[in-house]
Order: structure tokens, then sequence, then C-alpha cells
């Protein structure tokens, strides 16, 4: 009674302050969204006021000399010349591409592997060596060995790629199968699931066309010579359908086992779906940082090739708009996933984290 | 208030020794001396089940309403499992299960399950939960559709308003409701209930047990019914069976009087009441054997 007097007669402000202190001391207190958006802003201003004083001249003199960490003012300016005599747009289109062409492969080949061990347990048993090497090889390591495996061209950046994240991408998937739990398996038997050979063999027939087409289109186009060789003389090589029945083969056999079973195909892929998603969304942020590693050494562009450059010839500003212009690009894909995430899972209550 | 005498023209609650089946009656389900032992041969062997035997007539046009009670962990879920082929309960390690005179070869639409844990997929709408058995048998879209609106509203639910919606966007009963739905829309000749009302409050279950009897009566279908609630199970049952404690086997095969009046009613008759306290009498006896058998292992 007392503290509900004390609230009337020193009304609104003091109380809506306390009020808040109360909540920001709470365990899991939910803030509003645009109180979370401020308190991130809040972060960035406060990185920026740090980075503007250790910057700034006190009596001529600066903390920290401009070769080794540029003002905020001196780091934006640079941002012209990094735009058109670095071109930017080209090195970061660059270095997209490379990292989506070796996560594709690490998806096409890592998410039906995933999704078979996780159902069939002596597959999964046979691919385990290969997924805990390949999950605590050094990945640093790979650099010089892709190298000598493919060369220094495309074929070795996208390589590097998809062996650095297919083991991750084979694990998560298979454990997000593994997660779906056994009653949904139950429901699915009792309804009636059971394989479905003919058909089984004409979803994965489609699938097999849309891997042969990006083994041989693909493949073609990271070729070094492919520009001056033209696509019809490409498609007349031998190499060009070779890789086409290549992929035809793999993409088959990879699908078929998922396209032939109902409880697969309508019960622990859809169930174990937004989980495969969500892993993928996170080891393509990682791979995203591993391409610079693949960059620095030997590359004609790419964002890792600009860092470098700009830590041997200067100016070192653009060092700094490249980490901050990788982030934002990670971010933003990052976000844009999420947003697909929620549009193609609505039943998932929190399709967040 | 019990009403001391039957409601006027309705027999009273009667229970009684089941009598052995009539020789050369077709059997729906038959369990010849079932045992299942989890890691046979190892020092974890573990016997869930023990020489399980009885046998249910088919009775076509009829069914027969079966509920099954028992100590908990005294392997009515293993029996319940059994029947539909559900691994790892399946297969038996001694015996033989039949159905319609068959070995059981594993799961199958014609027996259907209706789980305690809400099962209804998460990512499908309620319309395609109750359609998805159609959908695995092939019939096509519109038809299934069609089926399925028509079963939705046969369980209780607003097909138009709630035929949309996600499971997690529905309460317990009406996922229940759902879980039923896209169970007899198979129109299975067998159906498995695994506590089905478990996690209900007493009056969702109550409506929820007047739905079943109606619908049940349309099916023509053969029900195993396990629960723990006493009353629920006399209310329900043609035909009882009473698991003894672990290692499980049947104990009692008691004959009842069937549900042809609403629950509300009839559980308020007093022959009802004296039923329900006979089985918990039985019950409570298993539990103290329970309890016995409990304080003689353990020292060691
Ligand atoms: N996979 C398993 N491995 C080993 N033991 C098991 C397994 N599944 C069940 N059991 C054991 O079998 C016994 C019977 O289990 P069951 O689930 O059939 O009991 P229940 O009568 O349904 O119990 P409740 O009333 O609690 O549901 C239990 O003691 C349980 O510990
Ligand atoms: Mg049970």
């Amino acid at each position: 009674m007392p503290e509900t007097e004390i609230a009337k007669t020193t009304p609104s402000k003091p109380s809506v302050w306390s009020n808040w202190l109360g909540r920001a001391r709470t365990i899991r207190d939910v803030p509003p969204q645009l109180e979370s958006w401020m308190f991130g802003l809040a972060f960035m201003g406060l990185a920026l006021v740090v980075w503007y004083l250790v910057t700034a001249e006190w009596n001529g003199e600066r903390f920290m000399p401009r070769y080794k960490l540029p003002s905020p003012g001196e780091t934006f300016a640079s941002f012209p010349s990094l735009w058109f005599d670095r071109a930017l747009s080209l090195s970061a289109i660059a270095s997209l591409a490379r990292v989506l062409g070796g996560f594709m492969l690490t998806a096409a080949i890592g998410i039906p592997l995933g999704i078979i061990a996780g159902c069939y347990l002596r597959v999964n048993a046979f691919l385990k060596p290969l997924s805990v090497f390949g999950r605590s090889v050094p990945i640093a390591a790979l650099v010089p060995l892709t190298m000598i495996w493919f060369g220094l061209g495309e074929v070795q950046k996208v390589m590097f790629i998809f062996i650095a994240t297919v083991a991750y991408v084979l694990f998560d998937t298979t454990n997000a199968v593994q997660a779906v739990p056994d009653r949904f398996l139950d429901t699915g038997y009792t309804l009636g699931a059971h394989r479905t050979r003919a058909k089984g063999a004409r979803r994965a027939t489609f699938f097999a066309l849309i891997y042969a087409l990006i083994f041989s289109f693909g493949l073609f186009a990271l070729d070094d010579q492919s520009e001056s060789h033209g696509l019809l003389r490409g498609m007349a090589g031998s190499s060009f359908w070779l890789h086409a029945l290549f992929g035809l083969t793999l993409g088959f056999l990879l699908w078929y086992p998922i396209q032939s079973h109902q409880l697969l195909r309508k019960v622990l892929l859809p169930l174990a779906l937004p989980d495969i998603i969500n892993n993928l969304r996170l080891v393509f942020g990682v791979a995203f940082g591993y391409i610079m590693l693949a960059e620095v050494i030997d590359a004609k562009r790419g964002l890792g090739f600009i860092i470098i450059q700009s830590q041997r010839v200067g100016p070192r500003e653009h060092i700094y708009l490249c980490l901050i212009i990788i982030t934002l690009l990670a971010y933003g894909i990052d976000q844009g996933i999420r947003v697909l995430q929620r549009k193609f899972f609505p039943y998932l209550k929190n399709a967040e984290s | 208030m019990p009403s001391p005498e039957p409601s006027a023209g309705m027999p009273p609650c009667v229970l009684e020794d089941m009598p052995p089946p009539p020789a050369g009656m077709p059997l729906i389900v038959d369990f010849e001396n079932v045992t299942k032992t989890y890691d046979a041969g190892t020092p974890r062997a573990f016997t869930s089940i023990t020489d399980i035997n009885f046998k249910v007539e088919d009775r076509p046009k009829i069914g027969e309403f079966v509920g099954v009670l028992g100590p908990s962990g005294c392997g009515k879920s293993t029996v319940l499992r059994l029947i539909a082929g559900l691994a790892p309960h399946f297969p038996q390690t001694m015996g033989k299960v039949f159905v319609n005179e068959q070995p059981v070869q594993g799961p199958g639409p014609d027996r259907g399950f209706v789980f305690q844990d809400y099962s209804n997929f998460p990512n499908r709408t309620v319309i395609d939960n109750v359609a998805f058995g159609l959908e695995c048998a092939h019939v096509e879209e519109k038809e299934r559709k069609a089926k399925a609106m028509e079963w939705i509203q046969k369980v209780g639910l607003d097909a138009k308003r709630d035929g949309l919606k996600y499971p997690h966007q529905l309460s317990g009963g009406m996922n229940q409701r759902v879980a039923i739905a896209r169970t007899l829309i198979m129109q299975p000749k067998i159906i498995l209930m695994d506590e089905p009302f478990g996690a209900l409050d007493p009056t969702t279950r109550q409506s929820m047990q007047d739905l079943l009897v109606s619908l049940w009566r349309e099916l023509e279908a053969t029900v195993f019914f396990v629960t723990h609630d006493i009353a629920e199970a006399v209310y329900l049952s043609d035909r009882m069976y009473i698991f003894s404690p672990s290692p499980g086997t049947i104990r009692h095969q008691l004959k009842i009087t069937p549900a042809d009046r609403p629950a509300r009613q009839m559980q308020a008759e007093r022959s009802f009441q004296e039923s329900v306290l006979a089985v918990r009498d039985i019950l409570e006896k298993l539990e103290l054997e329970k309890a016995a058998l409990a304080a003689k292992g353990s020292p060691k």
C-alpha cells in the first residue's frame, strides 16, 4: 500500500526510470525491439568514439600512427579509391561467387549424404571417420594442398571451400535427421508410409539431371580457358560430357534413397529441413571467412586479394574498409536467408538463433 | 450425486470374468506365449513382458473395445506396439503375435495408433496432417482434402477455421482430436490407443470419451485402449485386461457392460461406481505386489 501512494505523489518520470531499471535487472526480461536496436547502435557508436579518440591528434601527436590505424575520417575518405582504382565491386562479386560455388557443391553432396546417413546408421558408421577427420583437419593447411591438386585457378578456390565445409554440413545434417523424434516415424509408419520405387526413380532422375547440368556447365565456367574456348567448343570436348555423366550418376545415387521412401520424403526430410538450413547458414558465414585464406595467395581479384595488396603497397585504409564491407556482406546474406526461412517454415514459432 | 438405480431401461454396469472364446471363431488379435526380453544373453538382459496369452475374436460389424490396465512399467505399451509392429518392442523374443490370423510383419495402415505425446507433424496444417495417410496411399489431392475436411468436422473441430492452422496453434485437446481424425480416416480395423487422453483435463477427457464411443460405433473396429484412469476404462471397455507388475503378464480378463450412454450419465450410476471400486481393489493389490517385488529385488 505505501508503495502505491509514493507512486501517486511523485508521478511519471522517476517511476518510469525505476521501472525500466527493474526490468533491465531482471534475468531474461525481453526488451522491446526498438530498445534492442538502440543498444546495438550504442555499441557501434561507442566503437566509433574509441576509434576516433585513439586516432585523433593531440598537440600534433596521435596515440596510434596512421600506418597502424587510420582515423575513421581517413578510412572512409579512401572509399572512392577502393571502389574505382581497386574495382571493389568486381572483387566482392568474385569472392562471393567462389564461396557460393564451393558452397553449392557442399550442399549438393553434404545434404543428401547426411540425410541418408541420418536414416541408415550403417552408412553413418561408414562415413564417421570422414566427418571426424574433416572437422578436425587444420583448414589453413588445405590451401597449399588444394594448390597442388587443383592448380592456382578458380577450381582450386571452389574446391578449397568445398573440402573445408563439406564435413560440417554432412555432420550437421546427419544430426538434424537423427534429432527428429521417433514418434513422428511411428506415426508415419502406422499411417502407411512405405517405399515407392518407381516414383522415387522418377524423382531421382530429375535431381540427377540438375546435377548433370551443374557439373558440366559449372566446371566449364570455372575453367580458366573457358572464355577463349567458347561454349560450343567446350561442349564438343569429351570432358564436358564426362562431367555431365558424373553429375548424373552422383545425383541419382544421392537422391534415389531419399525420394524412394515416403518416410524420408514426407516426414524426415521436411522435419529436419529447418535445422539443416539453419546449420547451412552458420557454415556459410564461416566459409565466407575461409575464402580470404585462399585469396591471399596468388589471386587476381577478390576481397582477400585487396587486403593483401593494401598491406603490401597501401593504402592501409583499404584493409579496414574491406573488413567492414565483408562483415556487412556476410550479415546481409545471413539476414536474407533468415527472411526466406520465415517464409518457407511458417510453422516455426521461433525461426531465430 | 450418484443415482441409486441405472437409468430407466438401461442394464446395470456388471463386471464378470471373461469366458473363453468359442472355438472356431476367427480371431482378429491373438497372442500366444509372447515374451519380450531386451539385451537377451547379456548381464543387462531385461524381460518386460512374459508369457502373454489372449485372444480377441473378430466380430465383423461390431468390433470390440479392449481396455488395458496395469501398474506403470508392466508392459502395456509394449503389447500395443507389438500389435502395431513398431520397433524396438517389435519383434517379440518368444511366442507368436497374430493379427487377422497372420503373423505381424511390421507396421501398416490397417492398424491405427494414437499416441500419448502429441505427434501431429508440425510442418503440416491440420488438413494435411489428417490427409497424410491418404497421401501415402496415393489418393488424389482433391479427394483426400475433401475427406480430411469431413473427418475434421467429425472429431468436433471447425474444418474451415482450424483446417489451415498448424499444430502449435492448437490446444492439447484439439491436437488429440486431429490425431484421432488422421488415424480414423484410414478406417483401420484395429485401433491402438496408448493413453491418448493422458494429458487432458477431466472435462475435455469426458467429451473425448463420448466422441470416441460415437466414432468407434461407426467404424466397427477393435480398439485397444491403455489408460491409467479406471473410470475411463470401465466406461469405455467391453473387455478389460489387467496386467501384473513387471515382467508383465495378463492377470485378469474381465467382461464389462459396454458404454451405451453418455459418460456423465453412466459414470454417475451406483453399479458403475461399484465396478470402478472393484477394479481399483484389484489394481491396489497389484501395486502392493509390485512394491513387495521391488523390496525383494533391491538388497544385493
Ligand atoms: N527399448 C527398451 N529397452 C529396454 N527396456 C525397455 C525398452 N522399452 C521399454 N522397456 C521396459 O519395458 C517395460 C515395459 O514398458 P512399457 O512402456 O510397455 O510399460 P507401460 O506398461 O506402458 O508403462 P506406463 O504405464 O508407464 O506407460 C518397462 O519396464 C520399460 O523399462
Ligand atoms: Mg506406456
